[in-house]
């Protein structure tokens, strides 16, 4: 599921508080009453099992009906995907479960953090130097977001933009392009790598084999992995 | 930083370039510390003549210098035998000789380039034997005489050329504060660092006096000297070349024939402007032609002021001066005050410096970018995009950080990360560290650079030795077809010969690229 089609999920929905709790049996009772106490974040079937201390085909129909009932739900534990991890419907799954907000279903939201780089760094190149809350600001007008973004959540992109090299933190001194902008604010423009294509500069033992060979620490002058014999230079020589 | 792979690498340049005997003895150099010639003879297990003439021609290079130092605990001023050092750095140099030379090309003219190819292809020679090679080459055009004269003077104002070393210093006995760094010697991490305390001491001693260093004057007096003896051995026909030029050493390895001044390339000079170069170049890629423009400008003014090639920050220089000199460049020449103080500003000199204070720039920043990139560049090609960002991450951030922690910052999957991470460690990229909490077990790593820096270092000596190889190898497999004369060629056969032609310049200037980026880690 990505949160670029569909309602939103950053803003979950709250479950009916009214739900019929009140028609439990004392095994369900007993079962939901665990799974609550653990709140967002959750507990393991086998745990649960451990704690209610009650026989596993009891347990197994008292989950199914309290499943049914949409009391409540199988999360994914992003410690532990293969687990069966069940948590009461009106709690959230806490970030240790979930994995933060970049996080659906236990995998990363990868189509839409790489929307919102994209997005970002045409921003940030369009205004020369950009702030976070400038960046907020076009989004929010142009609504190409049908969820609601933070500034926590910008800065986070952001960042990961700075460690691709595709964008530079700069601070404003308050003249030129950053006369608009206080002096001291930290500010990011684009580097000159972004081109919004551009790799950065590939250097100079990283465009020769041994500079990217995995086998270098086996490659010896006379060895069986040896310059002579070697395979990746015969391919790059081949011109 | 001598690596195992920078002592396999300069003796497979002094192989190539001296043969198997001298590389033997460079060898055991390299790998044991200053020798005398006993104990040369005896771990070469060559005969007694065949280590001294290697010797020869290592000190005759500029690869290896001779010293005597004070017995530790004997009688006071009792000289010990003439211990051997070798100058891994001046073997790395032989390298780069195109580059000097292109250097003098530019920044002089051809006349001296090809004068100071001379002093690189003979190591050391003497006035005289300069201006005989210069004559010789051009045909006995003696008028010429007063020009090549001119020639060695610009090259000696410039520093390009600088007076030879005392052939063997005296080293007296350390000081009380170095006699600890000689105990903890005993553990081998400690010994290099004892090794190069002694190295620099050594050379310390050698350095002619700054002020001799350079002057040709005191030169000229020797010169007429030399004219008056001329059939004395200590001139030296070039013809007769390096067997010739050993003759001056007499049997102890000694050099009697103190008034002849003998001269080399100032390596250091040109390091100096390799390194400036390099500043230039990466500003010019990182902030924009302005600031190449002006950084470049303010290093050439203030050059002859560095008293080191490692300058951490260049010499402080007046807003003035450096506009001055922008404007006698052509590509500065359109610059207004304004634009330099602006570029300034971007190379982190903020105006606020006020006018009359002056500007100086810090080099040791640059370099340091610039070896990140290059590092950067590795690891993206070797462990892909997302190992780019987790290292990034790490050099960035300096201090130690938790594996989730590190997936959570560059939104690298949670299950991914352990094994980037990982690998980086087993390549050593990375540092670890374990951390256990209340039985549970956290991973911590970071970017340690100086061995990193190291361990990266050692890498490209072993890509530079097998590049070399390879394109030795190369030419020995299609050595009938270099043999061919270039008509007899045709068909398929003068395609694989125009094919051999690429392959050798790519290899070449492959190294010579790879050479630069062995200099931002090791020289500058
Ligand atoms: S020569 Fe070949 S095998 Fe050896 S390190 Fe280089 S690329 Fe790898």
């Amino acid at each position: 599921m990505s949160r670029l089609q569909g309602p939103s999920s950053l803003k979950r929905k709250r479950p009916d508080s009214n739900s019929p709790s009140g028609s439990l049996t004392e095994h369900e009772r007993i079962l939901y009453d665990v799974i609550r106490s653990k709140q967002d974040m959750g507990i393991w079937t086998r745990d649960l099992k451990r704690e209610a201390n009650l026989p596993d085909n009891v347990v197994a129909k008292s989950l199914k009906s309290l499943l049914t009932k949409k009391l409540i739900k199988e999360v994914v534990n992003i410690q532990n995907k293969g687990r069966k991890h069940l948590m009461a419907a009106e709690f959230e799954p806490s970030k240790e479960i979930s994995g933060g907000d970049w996080y659906v279903d236990g995998s990363l939201d990868t189509e839409f953090i790489d929307f919102l780089k994209d997005q970002f760094v045409k921003i940030i190149y369009k205004q020369r130097v950009a702030t976070l809350e400038g960046i907020l600001d076009v989004i929010r007008r142009s609504g190409i977001l049908k969820v609601e973004i933070t500034t926590q959540q910008i800065q986070e992109i952001v960042r990961v933009l700075v460690l691709d090299d595709k964008v530079m933190e700069v601070k404003s001194n308050g003249m030129g392009e950053f006369d608009s902008i206080p002096v001291g604010k930290v500010c990011f423009k684009c580097t000159n790598k972004a081109g919004l294509k551009g790799e950065p500069k590939v250097g100079a033992m990283a465009s020769i084999p041994c500079g990217v060979c995995p086998r270098i620490s086996y490659c010896t002058p006379d060895g069986i992995i040896s310059p002579s014999t070697c395979v990746y230079y015969t391919k790059w020589l081949d011109f | 930083m001598v690596t195992p792979y920078g002592i396999k690498f300069s003796v497979h340049i002094i192989t190539s370039h001296f043969g198997n005997l001298v590389a033997k003895v460079c060898e055991k150099l390299l790998t044991r510390g200053p020798l005398t010639l006993q104990l040369l003879i005896r771990f070469t297990e060559l005969n007694s003549l065949q280590v001294k003439n290697s010797l020869l021609i290592l000190i005759q290079h500029n690869c290896v210098q001779a010293f005597s130092a004070e017995e530790s605990g004997g009688i006071a001023n009792k000289q010990t035998p003439t211990q051997y050092l070798v100058l891994f750095d001046n073997i790395l140099h032989r390298l780069r000789f195109p580059k000097f030379l292109e250097i003098v090309a530019q920044e002089l003219d051809e006349n001296c380039a090809e004068l100071l190819e001379g002093l690189l292809q003979h190591g050391r020679l003497t006035q005289e034997q300069i201006y005989e090679r210069a004559k010789s080459i051009k045909s006995g055009d003696c008028a010429d005489q007063s020009g090549v004269q001119e020639h060695f003077r610009k090259l000696v104002n410039d520093r390009f050329i600088e007076r030879c070393p005392a052939p063997e210093p005296f080293i007296a006995e350390s000081t009380p504060e170095e006699t600890p760094a000689k105990k903890r010697g005993a553990k081998a991490t400690k010994l290099v660092e004892v090794k190069k305390t002694l190295e620099q001491r050594v050379l310390e001693e050698a350095a002619v006096m700054e002020a001799q260093r350079f002057s040709i004057m005191e030169d000229l007096e020797t010169d007429i000297d030399a004219e008056k003896s001329k059939d004395s051995s200590s001139i030296v026909r070039l013809g007769e070349k390096r067997k010739g030029d050993l003759l001056e050493l007499d049997g102890d390895f000694s050099f009697n024939n103190k008034e002849v001044t003998l001269w080399r390339a100032n390596f250091e000079e040109f390091l100096r402007c390799l390194r400036h170069k390099a500043c230039v170049e990466s500003v010019r890629a990182r902030l924009d032609d302005g600031a190449a423009i002006v950084l470049k400008a303010l290093l050439k003014a203030t050059r002859g002021a560095e008293k080191k090639v490692k300058m951490e920050n260049s010499v402080p220089l007046s807003l003035d001066s450096i506009f001055e000199e922008v404007m006698k460049s052509e590509a500065g020449r359109t610059m207004t005050l304004d634009r330099v103080r602006a570029s300034l500003d971007q190379l982190g000199c903020p105006s606020s410096m006020g006018i009359d204070d002056s500007y100086s720039i810090d080099l040791k920043k640059i370099i340091e970018l610039s070896q990140n990139e290059e590092v950067e560049s590795i690891v993206l090609n070797r462990y892909g995009r997302d190992g780019y960002r987790v290292f990034r991450l790490l050099s960035k951030a300096g201090h130690l950080l938790e594996t989730d922690k590190i997936s959570e910052m560059t939104f690298v999957e949670k299950k991914d990360t352990p094994k980037i991470l990982y690998k980086l460690w087993q390549d050593e990229y990375l540092h670890m560290e374990k951390m256990v909490v209340n039985t549970k077990q956290f991973l911590l790593w970071k970017v340690n650079k100086s061995i990193l820096c190291e361990h990266v270092l050692d890498e490209m000596y072993h890509a530079a030795l097998n590049l070399s190889l390879r394109s030795t190898h190369e030419m020995e497999q299609h050595k009938e077809l270099l043999n061919l004369p270039a008509g007899q060629c045709t068909g398929p056969m003068e395609k694989k010969r125009l094919w051999l032609r690429s392959v050798r310049i790519y290899l070449v200037s492959s190294l010579l690229k790879l050479d630069d980026a062995i200099m931002l880690f090791h020289d500058f």
